[in-house]
């Protein structure tokens, strides 16, 4: 892991631990109801904690936004030029639409990120909290290496596809 | 599979089964519809009345341009093809098709199965063999070493697929062939231009394919077919800022000999469908690889899930049987 | 109609419906402060982080933040804290954490929050995680929870 990774990835393991406390909180509104509160408009401001931003730099960057029986958590991967922009839109979708399998996968980001995360309640009472942060953490490690990785594979692809077809004209 | 074989395979091997079956006396009844790239379409069907002549008909979509480009294209094809023995150009072609060759199995050799397969290569490189014909003649005008260069105003356009075209281009010391590409999905687009610029690169870097074509990519029309662009301003607008324009400079040592310029036809003409079929591979290699990570990801968090048989061999050891209450066919009782 | 009648929130025109905002949630201040009242300590700051006491800095800076100030106030002095924090050498961190009282911790924690959230520090992110990461150290996930749960905001 490189020097600059783990303080970042350190600071969204804490305020993550601290913000999976989440309780089973009906709706204050509407009698049997139990809505994520942090995906309610106009929803009453107490229910809602101070959200935490935690960037390593500009394009890097992890939004938490906790509530009494929810956890909203959205990633902005870092895209450096227009390669890696397309990959991490491909690799993002494919996800989103295989979202029944993640179980806290938001089928859509919310704006300016590039993959969101919404835990509630009912996760954290069925699975293990510290696994769901661990998930969390590997997935942004996974997600950077993945998308340098497809990056330099399509380098090193062209660049031997196109030795190869020059190559032919070599007499 | 790295390249792309400039024959079609299922033309040659339709042919060679119907020579065999000929030539040990069973000839086969064919009525076949071959389909290569470009929307190139070949009939191979029987003569109406003798099984042992084949009509071999081809549909191309270059046909109309490449037909356009010089007065002696039947000479040129006649010649190419009637050097095999048991190939005829025929007088009429087929409806709907292009050419129409008639092929006499008994006499057709092994060599002239093969050639056939190259049909759709020998019917684009027409405009490659004048260029090279035009280039014999300007380069034998002595130019003086201070002034420019004879430019010649010979220019071949082919018009390949229904919005690419390409160019050849014949000077005084060099031939050059010009691809017009155009990018409709937005991965491609971005993913060709990785590519494209590694057909850039690949030369300068490695040593031993500096004696290739010299590539050169642009968006703007190259200075070789400007002219073409001001004279005919042909659909020029909405989709004119995804082409892509990419020059292939030939120098003598890749046409000096027929065997040179045939090889060197064959692989531009499949320049552009060798180029996107890695774009498409490289696209389905991300995708399995997209789909792997997933799997990986989903076990990750499936590890979070609290399991049952835990427990409940936590329960039971606990002495706490109660709790878990089943019924009479093992299924828990949930409250 | 220009919006869908149903999505109309009809809770936000009764008055009666006990729905709190924002606003409601700020604690009562006895006085606000001003830009002119927080004036000489952000001068203060300065000194006390151009001259090399970081130590002493980081303490005023997270002794008395401006709680009751307007959003003005409260980014001129969270500037001021900025600058203190990026002066601190990497090896001196740990040490002045140490000696910082779990208080003054909570309101560190606000400031580095706040710093990776405005766009213009959030080219610092480097430091900062490296201050955070040393105050999960020394505090442990502390000072985290009571960020959460704190409606005092800098």
């Amino acid at each position: 892991m490189s020097q600059s990774l783990r303080p970042y990835l350190t600071a969204v393991r804490y305020s993550l631990e601290a913000a999976l406390t989440l309780s089973n909180f009906s709706s204050q509104e509407v009698e049997r109801h139990n809505r994520p509160e942090v995906e309610v408009p106009n929803t009453s401001a107490e229910l809602l904690l101070q959200p935490m931003q935690i960037a390593r730099n500009e394009n890097d960057q992890v939004l938490i936004e906790p509530s009494v029986n929810s956890v909203r958590v959205s990633i902005k991967v870092k895209q450096a030029d227009e390669i890696e922009q397309i990959l991490v839109h491909k690799f993002t979708r494919f996800l989103e639409q295989r979202a029944e399998a993640f179980y806290i996968l938001r089928r859509v980001p919310i704006k300016g990120y590039s993959i969101s995360f919404l835990i509630t309640n009912y996760h954290t009472e069925t699975m293990k909290t510290n696994k769901l942060v661990d998930f969390i953490i590997e997935f942004m490690e996974e997600v950077d290496k993945e998308i340098s990785e497809m990056k330099l594979f399509l380098n090193a692809r062209a660049r031997f596809v196109a030795e190869a077809y020059l190559g032919e004209f070599v007499y | 599979m790295l390249h792309l074989d400039p024959h079609n395979l299922l033309l040659q091997k339709t042919l060679a089964e119907a020579r065999e079956a000929q030539l040990a006396g069973r000839p086969l009844t064919l009525d076949r519809i071959v389909s290569d790239f470009d929307y190139t379409t070949f009939h191979v069907s029987n003569a109406p009345e003798d099984k042992s002549m084949l009509w071999v008909s081809i549909r191309s979509k270059a046909y109309q341009t490449v037909a356009s480009c010089g007065s002696t294209y039947q000479s040129y094809l006649k010649d190419k093809l009637e050097a095999y023995p048991g190939i005829q150009l025929s007088s009429q072609t087929e409806a709907a098709y292009d050419i129409s060759l008639i092929v006499d199995l008994n006499k057709l050799t092994q060599e002239g199965v093969v050639y056939l397969s190259l049909l759709k290569v020998l019917v684009v490189s027409y405009p490659f063999h004048l260029a090279f014909e035009e280039f014999d003649r300007l380069s034998k005008i002595p130019v003086p070493v201070d002034e420019p260069p004879v430019l010649s105003d010979v220019l071949f356009n082919i018009k390949h697929r229904d919005n690419e075209q390409f160019f050849v281009k014949p000077s005084n010391d060099r031939v050059t062939v010009i691809f017009e590409t155009i990018f409709e999905d937005e991965t491609d687009k971005i993913f060709g231009k990785v590519f494209l610029q590694e057909f850039v690169d690949a030369r300068k870097r490695n040593r031993n394919i500096q004696s290739s074509p010299q590539v050169l990519v642009s968006h703007e029309p190259p200075l070789e077919v400007q002219n073409f662009f001001n004279t005919h301003r042909q659909q020029a607008g909405s989709d004119s800022d995804q082409k892509k324009y990419i020059t292939f400079v030939l120098f003598p040592r890749h046409f000096q000999t027929s065997e040179l310029q045939f090889s060197t036809i064959c692989h531009l003409a499949l320049f552009r469908n060798y180029f996107h079929y890695h774009i498409k591979c490289s696209k389905a290699y991300m995708h399995s690889r997209m789909r792997y990570r997933v799997n990986t990801f989903v076990k990750v968090l499936n590890r979070a899930k609290l399991d049952d048989e835990d427990e409940e061999d936590a329960e039971n050891k606990n002495g706490e049987q109660e709790h878990t209450r089943k019924t009479i066919s093992g299924r828990k009782m949930v409250y | 109609m220009d919006q869908d009648w149903r999505r109309i929130d009809i809770d936000a025109f009764d008055p009666e419906s006990g729905r709190l905002t924002e606003k409601d949630l700020i604690p009562p201040y006895p006085n606000n402060v001003t830009l002119q009242d927080i004036e000489p300590t952000i001068n203060q700051l300065r000194n006390l982080a151009s001259s090399g006491d970081s130590i002493s800095a980081i303490k005023l800076a997270t002794s008395d933040p401006p709680y009751s100030g307007d959003e003005n106030v409260k980014y001129q002095y969270f500037l001021a804290v900025m600058t203190a924090l990026s002066q601190v050498k990497q090896s001196d961190i740990t040490n002045i954490i140490k000696q910082l009282s779990p208080k003054q911790q909570d309101v560190l924690i606000k400031y580095l929050y706040k710093g990776m959230a405005v766009k213009e520090t959030q080219k610092q992110g480097g430091v900062l995680l490296a201050w955070f990461e040393k105050l999960t150290q020394v505090a442990g996930i502390n000072p985290v929870v009571h960020y959460i749960n704190d409606r005092k905001t800098v």
